[in-house]
């Protein structure tokens, strides 16, 4: 995912990525990453959880546009299926 | 040969399971994928303010209409191809076809790996400008040969696709 998105960034547009497995995106270096420690096929979160995966969402914009130094990953600490999401 | 392959593919679905369930069984499948080191960083810097950008999906999660032919699974390097998808697709159109994570709840709301209903609802209170008019979709897990043809043709041939759509800015999402 990191190796597409870093294709895309070359082309001139700025991209953010979500991650669920920080050992790759670490490998990888894409250019800015929201990282949560969610299982596999479930980045922005549980089916139907509408609340939850706006809040991820907002993250990544958060990410976009905040993150000012390249590779950086932000480390979201929500736990799954613990948390509330208004 | 054929057998070996559907018996390749059902281990893989079960792995893909197994570990979704028990994400502390997953580290030894993560470290034996874990991808070279890449050297760089590429970088460009957001030039519009969020509420006036077309936000661009593009994901690795292996989603694809029902009518596109699916992802190869079949070839242990992966498939290096995307499909492309009309930003206003309905979701019955949408299937997946990816055997390296579980992506049964997906199925149910593709929002958790294509979060494109949640893009439109922010394009719509003003939090983004809007959302591009296609999202390109590739399948993860891709390795060998097929990396070459990811970096250099695919993933490539994608970018100046968002780049005729005017995107602003990408979101990238995993499966």
């Amino acid at each position: 995912m990191g190796l597409v998105q870093r294709v895309i960034e070359g082309y001139g547009i700025p991209t953010v990525g979500i991650s669920i497995v920080r050992q790759y995106t670490e490998k990888v270096k894409p250019p800015r990453t929201v990282f949560l420690r969610w299982p596999f096929g479930h980045p922005l979160g549980e089916p139907f959880n509408r609340a939850q995966q706006r809040a991820v969402l907002l993250k990544a914009f958060e990410a976009l546009t905040g993150i000012t130094v390249p590779g950086t990953i932000v480390d979201v600490p929500w736990q799954w299926k613990r948390e509330r999401y208004e | 040969m054929r057998m070996r392959k559907r018996h390749s593919r059902l281990k893989n679905k079960i792995i893909a399971k197994v570990i979704t369930r028990f994400p502390s069984l997953a580290k030894g499948l993560i470290d034996a994928y874990t991808p070279r080191e890449t050297e760089g960083i590429p970088w460009t810097p957001v030039r519009k303010p969020l509420s006036e950008s077309i936000v661009g999906l593009v994901t690795t999660a292996g989603v694809h209409l029902r009518s596109q032919e699916p992802f190869v699974m079949t070839d242990p390097d992966g498939d290096p191809t995307y499909r492309k998808i009309g930003r206003d697709t309905p979701s019955e159109e949408l299937m997946i076809t990816h055997d390296y994570y579980d992506h049964a709840d997906a199925d149910r709301d593709i929002n958790i790996v294509l979060p494109v209903e949640r893009l439109k609802e922010f394009a719509r209170e003003g939090v983004i400008g809007g959302v591009g008019p296609s999202m390109y979709s590739f399948m993860g897990h891709i390795v060998g040969p097929h990396l070459y043809t990811l970096m250099n043709v695919t993933a490539p041939a994608a970018a100046e696709g968002l780049l005729k759509d005017g995107v602003d800015c990408v979101l990238v999402t995993p499966g």
